[in-house]
């Protein structure tokens, strides 16, 4: 088993709307998607976020696409109009989730 | 097979027009749309509009993109379809006219759409019993009514298309929605039923992937940056359709990605549930959408559905919160980070004395942790021989003199501080900080009118 980012094996974009922050996440193999599915759980990014992450996090799969969609409410200390966070529209959330550790087996990538 | 052909040509309000102006000289497109506002771009305009009547728009539409290839995308008749009238429709409309006769155009036919905007309509409503339920957080919109500096709902295509069919050379609104203003050209050109559901998804799709301009052919793009030709001449992305297709590419001889990484980051940018993305035109359905790379930048985008459309119409309310003001102290090695920390101690000392009450008060570090906040790297490793560090502190009241406070008090620890201090970029200001009440209202308060200037 190894520790990785999840940068290693994803890619994605974040967007935001008020105070929620949505963050895409795309397999960059098709066999990786499985990976993602398993590690990256909206508890896990949750416990991940701490208080920068204050509300709900929801994960809609779209295996069409081999990604996921990850809604977090209240992650933006405000939103774009209130925010005091220098990054106040949230763009390097994406970049926040890949640097996310995850667990892969021997053999999996 | 008809073949509908759209460009995007703008991402928002300041994006730069040269995609757009390349676009209308060498890609086979017969529609642009360019999307000028994001959620606080009409809440900023009305604030312009309130010291200056004559402002409340984007002006660069005609002084940076019409000016520069509006006459030869009318001559090549390319329609362009914009929300750049923002909080003045009629300013902007006078600007592209005035333009327009001095080019001699004439025969060129302005249209426009009225009636995003409600503000005016508020106290009947609330009278009526609509209480204005914000999405996002609990709160009672009584609270803020007497603040509001804009009220606009998200129209949808329809205002827009009947401009094109009254032969509008370029259609300018409000607060139409970003992707309405790519549908309407494709409706009207493909004669869609208004409950042809899938049919209009993918149109919203279209628009949802161009409405941010550079995003959807190569910016921002995290897959493989690096991998994206010239990034200085960056194409923005266009959309094909045809009756059976709908495929995304890019204009000739321009930088930028079309693969189906750099269409998938765009693809769920923004979006919440993927089988409920709601629009006022159509509840659209990707949860099973594909994209297939079927050329040179070209990819093909399938399994888009379409479900009946909402009752009611997204409101976006604009409201005064309070203050806010930023200020920042750069530290070089060693000891970077201890030393901005130390600062922002006696910052907070001396504020506690002066009996600042802020709302909200948020310490960070640039190039440690102001992006990243609580997932940056702060091991001892990642904070040893740093060699520069920008202590950042920003602070929100609602009493604006309370805000202003912790000013004057930044520059003197240049002297007065830990070794090395260095400020920079003069006082900083308060700055006023405006909020969104997201919210919805009915669909049958809203009377959109469509009007044709002709030159």
């Amino acid at each position: 088993m190894a520790e990785i980012y999840l940068n290693d094996i994803a890619h994605g974009r974040s967007g935001d709307k008020g105070d929620t922050s949505n963050v895409c996440v795309y397999a960059r193999k098709p066999e990786y998607y499985k990976i993602i599915e398993r590690e990256v759980t909206p508890e896990k990014l949750k416990a991940y976020f701490g208080d920068m992450v204050k509300g709900e996090i929801t994960r809609y799969d779209v295996p069409s696409l081999q990604g996921f969609n990850f809604v977090m409410k209240h992650a933006l200390g405000g939103g774009a109009t209130m925010s005091l966070r220098l990054d106040s529209l949230g763009k390097s959330m994406g970049s926040a989730v890949m640097r996310m550790k995850i667990h892969v087996e021997d053999g999996e990538i | 097979m008809k073949k509908i052909a759209i460009g995007g040509g703008q991402g928002f309000w300041g994006d730069s027009p040269d995609a757009a102006i390349h676009m209308i000289r060498h890609a086979d497109i017969q529609y642009m749309a360019c999307d000028y506002l994001a959620e606080l771009t009409l809440s900023i305009m009305a604030k312009q509009q309130l010291k200056n009547p004559e402002k409340g728009f984007a002006p660069d539409f005609q002084t940076r993109l019409l000016k520069e290839a509006g006459k030869e995308a009318w001559e090549k008749k390319i329609r362009i379809l914009t929300n750049a009238g923002g909080m003045n429709i009629k300013g902007c409309v006078d600007g592209i006219k005035n333009w327009a006769e001095a080019e001699g155009m004439k025969g060129y036919k302005i249209g426009y759409v009225l009636g995003d905007n409600i503000k005016d309509k508020i106290p009947q409503l609330l009278k009526d019993g609509w209480t204005f339920p914000n999405f996002d957080y609990d709160g009672n919109f009584n609270d803020i009514v007497d603040k509001i500096y804009n009220c606009n709902v998200y129209l949808g295509h329809e205002g827009l298309e009947a401009c094109l069919e009254q032969g509008a050379d370029v259609v300018i609104a409000g607060r139409a929605a970003d992707s309405a203003l790519f549908l309407a050209p494709l409706k009207h050109e493909f004669g869609w039923a208004a409950d042809d559901w899938d049919n209009l998804a993918r149109g919203i799709m279209a628009g949802h992937l161009l409405e941010c301009g550079g995003q959807g052919a190569g910016g921002n793009y995290m897959y493989d940056w690096r991998s994206v030709p010239r990034m200085d001449e960056l194409g923005f992305p266009i959309a094909e359709l045809t009756d059976d297709t709908f495929d995304i590419t890019k204009a000739p001889d321009c930088g930028g990605i079309i693969c189906e990484q750099s269409v998938k980051e765009q693809f769920l940018y923004e979006v919440h549930d993927p089988a409920n993305y709601i629009t006022p035109d159509v509840n659209v359905d990707i949860s099973n959408a594909t994209l297939t790379q079927i050329g040179d930048n070209r990819v093909r985008v399938g399994g888009v559905k379409g479900k009946p459309r909402p009752d009611t119409l997204k409101l976006c309310v604009g409201y005064h919160k309070g203050w806010k003001t930023v200020s920042m102290l750069s530290f070089a090695w060693p000891d970077a980070y201890e030393k901005a920390q130390y600062c922002a101690e006696i910052i907070m000392k001396k504020m506690q004395r002066r009996g600042m009450k802020a709302d909200d008060i948020h310490i960070s570090y640039i190039g440690l942790n102001s992006l990243h906040l609580g997932v940056a790297d702060m091991s001892e490793e990642a904070l040893k021989n740093l060699n520069e560090c920008v202590l950042r502190i920003a602070v929100f009241s609602e009493d604006k003199a309370e805000c202003a406070k912790i000013i004057p008090e930044i520059s003197p620890l240049q002297l007065n501080g830990p070794p090395g201090a260095s400020f920079f970029g003069g006082r900083s200001h308060v700055q006023e900080v405006m909020a969104l009440w997201p919210t919805t209202v009915p669909r049958d308060v809203v009377q959109v009118e469509s009007h044709i200037l002709e030159i």
